[in-house]
């Protein structure tokens, strides 16, 4: 019920009050939270939307879709059959092809850094947009990932430097992967009403995967270095399920322009903290992007263009300090429930019928209740047995 | 009822014979009477079970009653006007007491009795009745026909403190003049022998007789209402609804504002403020006020006569005022005396009490949050007192209580004391001095620690040159400054700091002509030094670089003067002219922008450095402050003002809220001060013999030049401030409906306004507009506000006060829609506040429980018991949107959302 973006970034100086004053009043009163549904977010407007960067050294890839209800659990309406090409400030243009609906990527490009681009596009309703002429900027390589167990909480810390002082301004997105074990193994099904062996064995380890949906971003013009000494990219609690077996986090970085940065400062702080009275009143943003015909209509997204520069770590279980106790995942499923067949007037086909069949329980596998000796069945619920439910089954290239 | 018996053609003293058995007092007396030239005072209730068995043959007077009281309560006492005064409250000393006529070098004064009043209130001690049935011969020499100013102050008789805004008037001519800060008045009439009635807050209604002859002095003691009445707060402003010059003004007395029942159960001046028409404030847990569609930064707040810049304390949830030592509070929010400028909006003007003159006393009281303790006495009896109150929260302590491990790294904790010293050097000199410091420092989970102080300090000088002129010498100094820490990171461990100090020297003088005009005049200067900012490192390993803002100084000066006159006994005509100088001074950078473009560190075109004194800037005008009243009859006026305000200091906040960050802000050659006109006309109209007053006040109001921000503006440590800054235009209007009875057992006060407040920027760059350059409503624009405060009293001892509060809710951006950005989820805003959210809506309930009204008692202790919020409505404090699983929720918080229970024990000794 409470909000928990409380973290003050260190280096910008906070202005807002966050939501602490909040949480001294639920505190100390009886403060109460109630859901808020005004009419006027139940029609919402359907502005174009550019996600995306020109890469003056590799593949650019732009994502345009439309803005929609903020309750809506549905994905992104993509915007698709648009034209779309990068154009040289009087120079070549360089066409972007849609795969998938919605995306529209460049071949591999090598721009002139010392030149201005922007990206250019006709939506398949024939309006025309345009964003504004961005200088490239080269990203420095990222100096190192690392991490540490704080507060009860686990770290993940970025560092970074440019001797030649000139990139200032950085951003940051990251992919985590880790490994799932089921709590179980099993080589039982109940199909076509029967109890019987499993044709396919359930995978025996699955790879979570997230992504950051937190905008990463860091400035060093109030240090006398241009060095970002290790800015916290992400943070899970002490014993999260992702560090049980393996955890890997793939981080990207991007140097941005001043504007650029601007325009992620401004989206975190309207995004991450809005609304409460201590917060600052959120802004109209736009980007850099445009309608031509018509500029007083709101386009979202800023294209900037920068090259990308990565770096990933692993962390195995055995690299964690002693005394970190990673939580499996699978507490809740332990022990398995236990279905006795000693059930009188019912059959054990009828038991299993009953359990197997009408709930969704998997079978785990028949015996001996270790305590009442019953026979019977162990059951588990779907998402104690079967890992696809948390991940992906198929092993990661980059995975060792 | 207090009979006078005279005895009638009786020259010569003559002794007393007589059987008397068993006879009633009343019958005796007369029988004396009768035999003497003797008049007798007492109560004849008091006396109704009296009887007197007695036998005497030709005695005294004197011995007579003496036998006849012997073994009784009673007691008498007899005066060089052969006047007995018989009551059972202690021996009488008829004899004035010394300081209660002085009489002036000039002027001869003689103490003649003549025919006295024959009636009186009852229950009250005889000393001040009986100065009531005297007559004061004052000043000499006046001619029929000519005029005489009679001046003085009106004190507490047990303390010895001067009674503020106490009314002293005769009905017939209906000439009148109330006390000011100092208890002083002066009255202008022409000679005659008058009625004089006293009328003030928290006092018994009294009289004096006067003979004037020529000009004089007459100090006069009244009685505290021990039990708090509200009676008495009616009578002081009996007919000044519609009589009285002011429009826009509401004064509150802290016995009021005790009545009014709190979330915390302390009592808390600004949230009474708050329920007066024309008042506003974002949120419950705001101490913010906007008065009449102005913003929160543009009232000034005094304490005595220091200005106050942040009056909060534990981010607003109280004020930083310790009610224990306070006297009252004045709120003008249309016709601002000229005496006062600044702030755009409203004064609010807050004195503490004096200090009790005659003995050491103490008072105090125990809450849920906080605690208090105060002691006054003389320091010289009757001409030099102090009073000094403390207050500290424990909410620090509580915090580590709660078993949340955030919350018991959390700190949040609050204190604050006040001292006053007054001294009178001799009756034309006086000097006050008053302290005041108030801390907060708080921690909340995070490793940011928060802290603030205010320190002010006034000096005050008072001189009477004569009757009809006084004036007043004041020296103030305020400081303000916040800290934020933060330790973390040892590489990026700093502390931010920012400070402001005001000194300020004014000169205030008040002149008498005659009873037509009432003269001020004066002038003031004060000088701010501003620490705009500093970002520093903390310890070794810090790699912050420091950044610390050039120090910005200004110099603020005015000469105002200002006429009331009354043209005619139903016309009268204020009118006063404010001229304000301001002076931005170096050593400072003044950096210069491109002409007609949006200011931008790209438009930036040279940088001026400007050499220490040197003045960089100067802004000056006047500042129009009129009215006017006109009685259509004894029971109904009319009343219109105009005033212009101009303010050159400006809070920068981007939060819809006040919050401990906001920073203060000169204007300088880039920044221009603000300025503001308001017009208003109001009828006011009393009922039922003054007893409910009722007033319509409308209003009307241009802001200009206030400072509103571009879109994601830096306001801290920022170089060039004015490259974030944007001009706002903003109107506001509105109608204030108002009804007060505060006499009775039924009494308290019902208010709705309508009002509108709104803004436009429209300046600079399409990107730097708001809402395309459209009129958008504040983030205090409310619409509909009806307040009803009202208590009653069952008996002395028992009350219970109704607080009742509706409002529309205020204005809100909200998200409409969501998108994809970098893979995550953004959200698109409507509009700056074109939604609101639901409206507001309180009631709460306290019960007042004295303890009994014995002189002998050690110590007087009261008991409120109330329920905040009684219907548990769930007001939204705060709306917050979050998103769950890529699903955007919006939730409402109310933090006072369930009936909140207080109870506070207050003591005084």
């Amino acid at each position: 019920m409470l909000r928990t973006n409380l973290a003050l970034s260190n280096h910008s100086v906070p202005v807002g009050l966050c939501a602490c004053l909040g949480w001294l009043a639920v505190l100390l009163l009886s403060g109460c939270t109630d859901p808020y549904l005004p009419a006027a977010i139940k029609a919402p407007p359907s502005y174009l939307v550019v996600d995306g960067f020109i890469n003056p050294q590799g593949i650019s890839s732009i994502k345009l879709s439309r803005t929609y209800a903020i309750g809506s659990a549905l994905a992104p309406p993509p915007e698709t059959k648009a034209t779309a090409y990068v154009e040289e400030e009087n120079g070549p243009r360089y066409t972007l092809r849609e795969a998938p609906a919605g995306t529209y990527s460049s071949a591999a490009l090598a721009l002139n850094p010392a030149k201005k681009y922007r990206l250019h596009l006709t939506t398949a309703g024939g309006k025309e947009y345009a964003s504004d002429f961005v200088p490239d900027k080269l990203t420095p390589p990222i100096d190192a990932i690392t991490w540490k167990f704080e507060n009860s909480e686990f770290r993940v810390l970025v560092s970074a430097h440019d001797a030649t002082n000139s990139t200032q301004y950085y951003r940051w997105d990251y992919d985590e992967t880790w490994e799932i074990r089921p709590a179980y193994d099993t080589g039982l099904e109940y199909t076509n009403h029967a109890l019987r062996f499993r044709a396919v064995p359930l995978p025996r380890v699955c790879w979570g995967t997230d992504i950051a949906k937190t905008v990463q971003i860091d400035k060093t013009t109030s240090l006398a270095q241009d060095v970002v000494a290790e800015h916290r990219l992400r943070v899970l609690p002490a014993n999260t399920e992702r560090l049980f077996t393996r955890y890997s986090i793939l981080v990207r970085q991007y140097a941005l322009t001043k504007e650029e940065y601007a325009y992620w400062d401004l989206l975190r702080k309207n995004t991450e903290s809005i609304g409460t009275l201590f917060d600052p009143q959120p802004a109209q943003l736009t980007g850099n992007v445009h309608c031509v015909s018509n500029p007083a209509e709101p386009v979202l997204g800023f294209v900037g263009a920068h090259t990308v520069t990565e770096k990933r770590i692993f962390i195995a279980r055995a690299d964690l300090p002693a005394g970190t106790d990673p939580l499996s995942g699978y507490e809740k499923c332990i022990p398995p429930e236990f279905v006795s067949y000693d059930v009188p007037g019912e059959t054990i086909a009828q038991i299993q019928e009953r359990v197997l069949g009408k709930f969704d329980y998997l079978p785990v596998v028949e015996g001996k209740h270790p305590l009442t000796g019953e026979i019977g069945i162990f059951v588990a619920v779907p998402n104690c047995l079967d890992c696809r439910l948390r991940g992906t089954v198929a092993k990661p290239s980059f995975w060792p | 009822m207090l009979l006078g018996f005279t005895g009638y053609g009786q020259q010569a003293e003559k002794a007393v014979s007589g059987t008397f058995a068993h006879m009633r007092f009343e019958q005796f007396v007369s029988q004396l009477e009768a035999q003497t030239n003797y008049r007798f005072y007492f109560d004849s209730k008091a006396v109704d079970s009296l009887f007197v068995t007695l036998q005497v043959q030709n005695q005294p007077v004197r011995a007579v009653l003496e036998q006849a009281l012997q073994n009784t309560a009673f007691h008498f006492a007899i005066d060089d006007e052969n006047r007995v005064f018989v009551s059972s409250a202690g021996i009488i000393n008829p004899a004035l007491p010394g300081d209660f006529f002085q009489p002036k070098a000039a002027t001869a004064t003689v103490v003649q009795a003549e025919e006295p009043v024959a009636a009186g209130p009852t229950g009250r001690s005889r000393l001040v009745s009986a100065s009531e049935y005297k007559v004061y011969e004052v000043g000499a020499g006046g001619e029929a026909g000519s005029k005489a100013t009679l001046a003085g102050h009106i004190r507490d008789q047990k303390t010895g403190e001067p009674v503020i805004g106490a009314s002293i008037y005769s009905e017939s001519p209906n000439i009148g003049a109330s006390t000011d800060q100092f208890g002083y008045y002066s009255l202008t009439l022409p000679v005659g022998r008058y009625d004089l009635k006293v009328r003030g807050v928290g006092i018994k209604n009294t009289k004096r007789q006067v003979v004037l002859r020529g000009n004089g002095k007459l100090e006069i003691e009244v009685e505290e209402d021990v039990v708090q009445l509200k009676e008495v707060v009616v009578e002081a402003e009996k007919d000044k609804n519609v009589s009285g010059m002011q429009m826009g003004l509401e004064k509150l007395d802290i016995k009021t504002m005790r009545q009014v029942p709190t979330a915390f159960g302390e009592t808390d001046i600004l949230r009474v403020v708050m329920t007066l028409p024309g008042v506003k404030t974002v949120g419950e847990g705001s101490t913010g006020l906007n008065v009449r569609g102005g913003a929160t930064d543009q009232n000034l707040i005094l304490f005595n006569d220091a200005t106050i810049y942040n009056p909060s304390h534990l981010f607003g949830f109280f004020s930083a005022f310790n009610p224990d030592i306070l006297q009252g509070v004045e709120l003008y929010k249309s016709a601002i005396p000229a005496k006062y400028g600044g702030r755009l909006s409203s004064v609010l003007d807050i004195t503490t009490r004096e200090g009790n003159k005659k003995k050491l006393a103490g008072s105090g009281g125990i809450g849920p949050l906080t605690s208090r303790l105060t002691l006054e006495g003389p320091l010289l009896k009757d001409r030099s007192s102090f009073i000094i109150s403390g207050r500290a929260s424990y909410s620090d302590w509580l915090l580590h209580q709660l078993s949340d491990k955030n919350f018991k790294q959390s700190a949040a904790s609050f204190y604050d004391v006040t001292a006053h010293v007054s001294h009178e050097i001799n009756e034309k000199n006086s000097v006050y001095a008053t302290g005041y410091y108030s801390t907060d420092r708080f921690r909340l989970a995070s490793d940011t620690t928060y802290h603030y102080t205010n320190q002010n300090a006034s000096l005050k000088w008072r001189h009477n040159f004569n009757n009809q002129l006084y004036g007043v010498l004041t020296g103030t100094i305020s400081h303000y400054d916040y800290d934020i820490t933060s330790d973390s990171n040892e590489k990026t461990a700093s502390q931010l700091k920012y400070a402001i100090t005001q000194s300020n020297l004014r000169a205030d003088f008040s002149y008498f002509p005659n009873s037509r005009h009432t003269i001020d005049f004066g002038g003031s200067s004060q000088l701010y030094n501003i620490a705009p900012g500093s970002f520093l490192p903390r310890g070794d390993a810090s790699l912050v670089k420091p950044d610390v803002l050039a120090p910005e100084k200004a110099l603020e000066s005015a000469l105002y003067a200002s006429d009331r006159f009354d043209i005619t006994p139903r016309f009268s005509l204020s009118v006063g002219l404010r001229y304000s100088l301001f002076q931005a001074l170096g050593p400072r950078d003044v950096y210069q922008y491109t002409p007609g473009e949006s200011r931008t560190e790209a438009s930036l075109t040279d940088t001026v450095r400007y050499a220490a004194g040197k003045v960089l800037a100067t802004y000056h005008g006047p500042e129009y402050r009129v009215s006017m009243r006109y009685s259509l009859n004894d029971r109904s006026s009319v009343k219109a003002s105009y005033t212009r305000t101009r303010q050159y200091i400006h809070q920068l906040t981007n939060t819809a809220s006040v919050s401990p960050a906001d920073i203060w802000k000169l204007s300088d050659a880039n920044i221009r001060p603000q300025v503001g006109d308001q017009v208003s006309v109001g009828y006011y109209r009393n009922f039922k013999n003054n007893t409910i007053e009722a007033s319509v006040e409308t209003y009307y109001k241009s802001l200009r030049d206030f400072v509103d921000y571009k879109s994601g503006a830096t306001l801290v440590l920022n170089h060039h401030i004015e490259t974030d800054i944007i001009n706002a235009q903003g109107q506001a209007y509105g109608t204030e409906f108002f009804v007060k009875k505060l006499t009775g057992k039924l009494n308290g006060w019902v208010s709705y306004t309508y009002s509108r407040s709104l803004v436009q920027v429209n300046a600079g760059t399409p990107a730097d507009m708001i809402n395309g350059g459209r009129y958008y409503p504040s983030n205090f624009d409310k619409p509909h506000d009806f307040t009803l405060v009202g208590n009653y009293r069952f008996s002395h001892r028992f009350s219970t006060s109704l607080n009742l509060n509706y409002s529309t809710g205020r204005p809100i951006t909200l998200p409409l829609a969501k998108y994809y950005v970098g893979n995550s989820l953004r959200v698109f805003y409507s509009d700056r506040n074109a939604y609101r959210v639901p409206d507001y809506y309180r009631m709460d309930l306290a019960l007042n429980i004295e303890g009994g009204h014995k002189v002998k008692k050690l110590a007087h202790s009261s008991w409120t018991v109330g329920v905040y919020n009684l219907t548990g409505r769930r007001n939204p404090y705060s709306i917050y949107f979050k998103s769950v699983n890529g699903q955007i929720k919006g939730y409402q918080l109310s933090i006072f959302g369930e009936p909140i229970p207080t109870v506070t024990y207050n003591f005084k000794f």
